[in-house]
């Protein structure tokens, strides 16, 4: 058995470490205290680490609650009730007939619908609970029909996936956004504001779903 | 919920299916943060920022890697971030090393017999020796040795070869067994400084 | 007449060997030129009138275009890959500019072309860019913008610019004219404005406005959540209607309130309605759960 030197040994460690054994290399160390104590010293090291790993601790609660309220915040969280989701299914069927270009015309005139819907004045109302259920009425067609073509369009696909990623994740937060918007209109009906602010997210879905139309034709 | 379907669940912006990933992953995200930075404060941003960056680009996730090596992925690059930013300095990965004036490895120390560490190694020496690796050897130390990945796992999470990952871990245990000796010397020598005064207040 | 058609008139029975040692050369130059992809960097050059149109539609890629003094458009086009072709020609007054995928699945890195184009300074600029990046600087035409997550960056412009992005930023420094600028999440930033009219709304990303509030001007920044900030100095002249529905508005400016509107909040609060110094020109924030900031300029 050939006898080698420290320094071999030390060019050698690195392999014995991971299980890499060779004779000439357990020889040396039974034969020299330095490298013997160099080798107890970094398995020593590798078990108190290991003892640690049974220490995993979970971060306190309030790491979670502010990551949700900034993935809310984003428009990542999307929550789609059950009855929403039915109604779509099947206004899905009838968008999936409609050749794609038609669905341009047809956003426009849904949209202007739901304005004039919208832009019926508040103070011509005198009982507010009637307003607040003509209000819902007149969003509810708009907002299925949004969201049964993008079912219906299933997921958006496109090559190049910064395209991809945007896209997604700006109708993300759209939808977050419309959301949000329709709360704050059914909490007081009255705020033409955040009526204003939910017109214009419908119309941002609308184009951003006439976007990723367009781009998914390209794409076929 | 299983996580393959929270992950498809979260790709539509699921609430729950977020939670049911951050409930599986956190422990361990959240660990590695804790040894990376030791710091509670920072961990907790680092852990929040690396969910943060997994959920923005979750709709991205094509299953062509482990879903964890992923996530770990991106949680070690927050964290790697982190501390080139406080470093100062803009270095690569590759650089966040210490090299030698030879080889580029930490210097070989032969170890003396009478220095012996093995009774020297409890957590908290180990912890503070950790802490002041270079930010390359202490995230390949602490995917390797503390959290169990291995070489292959921690090259893809690392995005370096194989050979890299094992060479890295073998320099940073043995940068941690020179600093851990200095520790155990510098000891001595305030023991030595202390029983000196000792002796010399009472004469 | 085609190269091709040269070839076969040739080779009929009376050709002679001597002239065929000469031609087969020769078709082999020619096979060979044909077989040889065009080069990745192309240079082309468009003679233009007064006022040209130039059309410029890249999926993916860098577009710059700056003004210069020549009556023509030059077109330099760097390919990523010989799997993209790029398209210029002119009809008339109007360049127009494209790239396409010359085959199909092509890899989103091999679909990429950047694009360096110099036009005569009142060019109007159509230019659709999905992801990379836009740059314009001193283009004085109108000009429409749109981009999914390409950033637009825009100097010195005077003309009627309209800018739509999905996600991409839009900076833009020293300009005039009128701007209209939407986008859902990018950020929109305004510097050294002397518009009379600008009109700026995102959904998630910030706002801020620093520049002049010409007399008679209109000025609406709108934003859903984020913050909104505009700079004023102490010569300006407006007349501010701020609402943030749910967020703060942080007001720096010395308001004389208006004795007709609703609700006037000295300093923090959900709405704010005032006049600065003569109220010339109209200032309308809006935010449904952002800040807005009304500072003064240093």
């Amino acid at each position: 058995m050939a006898t080698i030197t420290c320094k071999d040994f030390l060019d050698r460690l690195e392999s014995w470490m991971e299980g890499d054994v060779h004779s000439d290399s357990q020889a040396h160390l039974r034969n020299c205290p330095n490298c013997r104590s160099l080798v107890e010293d970094l398995k020593a090291i590798r078990s108190e680490a290991r003892t640690w790993r049974a220490e995993e601790t979970e971060p306190p609660a309030h790491v979670w609650t502010s990551l949700r309220s900034r993935l809310e915040q984003e428009g990542l969280i999307r929550e789609i009730h059950p009855a929403e989701a039915t109604k779509a299914t099947w206004f899905g069927g009838w968008f999936a007939a409609l050749p794609r270009p038609a669905l341009a015309g047809a956003y426009l005139t849904l949209l202007i619908a739901g304005a004039f819907a919208l832009s019926r004045p508040m103070n011509r109302q005198s009982n507010e609970a009637l307003w607040r259920s003509a209000s819902q009425d007149s969003t509810m067609p708009l907002r299925a029909q949004l969201i049964a073509e993008q079912n219906s369009f299933g997921s958006f696909n496109n090559a190049n996936p910064a395209v991809n990623a945007s896209l997604n994740q700006n109708l993300a937060i759209v939808d977050n956004y419309i959301a949000l918007c329709e709360k704050s209109v059914q909490e007081e009906p009255q705020n033409e504001v955040a009526r204003d602010y939910l017109y214009q997210a419908y119309q941002q879905k609308a184009d951003l779903l006439a976007q990723m139309t367009e781009r998914g034709e390209n794409n076929r | 919920m299983p996580e393959a379907e929270a992950i498809r669940l979260a790709q539509q912006g699921n609430a729950t299916a977020f939670e049911r990933l951050y409930r599986l992953h956190n422990r361990r995200v959240y660990s590695l943060c804790l040894r990376m930075v030791s710091n509670t404060a920072e961990a907790e941003d680092l852990t929040q920022e690396a969910f943060l960056q997994l959920f923005r680009k979750i709709a991205t996730f094509r299953g062509e890697s482990a879903f964890s090596t992923w996530l770990h992925r991106l949680a070690v690059n927050v964290v790697l971030m982190k501390l080139r930013k406080k470093s100062g300095t803009e270095t690569s990965l590759d650089e966040m090393t210490e090299p030698d004036e030879e080889s580029g490895g930490p210097r070989r120390d032969f170890g003396t017999a009478d220095l012996r560490l093995s009774g020297s190694i409890d957590r908290v020496n180990l912890q503070r020796a950790v802490e002041q690796l270079p930010p390359g050897y202490k995230a390949v130390f602490v995917l390797h040795d503390v959290q169990g990945y291995e070489h292959n796992e921690i090259a893809e999470i690392m995005q370096c070869s194989i050979g890299n990952s094992k060479s890295q871990l073998h320099k940073a245990r043995m940068r941690l067994r020179e600093l851990l000796h200095e520790a155990v010397r510098d000891k001595a020598r305030e023991d030595r400084k202390a029983a000196s005064a000792e002796s010399g207040s009472e004469d | 007449m085609s190269a091709s058609h040269f070839v076969r008139k040739q080779f009929t029975w009376n050709v002679s060997w001597k002239a065929a040692a000469l031609l087969v050369p020769g078709l082999l130059i020619c096979g060979m030129a044909s077989a040889t992809p065009p080069p990745r960097r192309q240079e082309q050059h468009f003679k233009v009138d007064a006022h040209p149109v130039v059309t410029i539609h890249n999926p993916n890629g860098m577009i710059t275009v700056k003004a210069w003094t020549k009556s023509e458009v030059m077109v330099i086009s760097t390919r990523a890959s010989d799997y993209v072709e790029v398209d210029a020609e002119q009809m008339g007054n109007r360049v127009d500019v494209s790239t396409h995928a010359a085959a199909d699945n092509v890899a989103p890195d091999d679909m990429r072309a950047d694009y360096q184009i110099n036009v005569p300074e009142d060019a109007e600029l159509q230019i659709h860019d999905d992801s990379g990046e836009v740059n314009v600087a001193n283009v004085l035409g109108d000009m429409n913008v749109e981009t999914v997550a390409a950033g637009v960056d825009l100097e010195d412009s005077a003309g009627y610019v309209t800018i739509k992005t999905v996600g991409g930023s839009f900076q833009c420094t020293r300009c005039a004219g009128k701007l209209e600028i939407a986008s859902i999440s990018g950020n929109l930033r305004l510097t050294d404005i002397h518009s009379f009219h600008v009109h700026a709304q995102t959904s998630t990303g910030n706002i801020l406005f620093s520049g002049e509030f010409l007399p008679n001007g209109i000025y609406r920044l709108k934003n859903y959540s984020g913050v909104i900030e505009v700079r004023f100095s102490p010569a300006d002249s407006f007349d501010l209607s701020a609402t943030s529905l749910k967020g703060k508005v942080i007001n720096e400016a010395t308001l004389t309130p208006k004795s007709h509107q609703q609700h006037f909040y000295s300093r923090f609060g959900n709405s704010l309605f005032g006049t600065f110094n003569a109220g010339r020109a109209k200032v309308e924030l809006t935010s449904f759960d952002g800040t807005i900031n009304i500072l003064k300029r240093d």
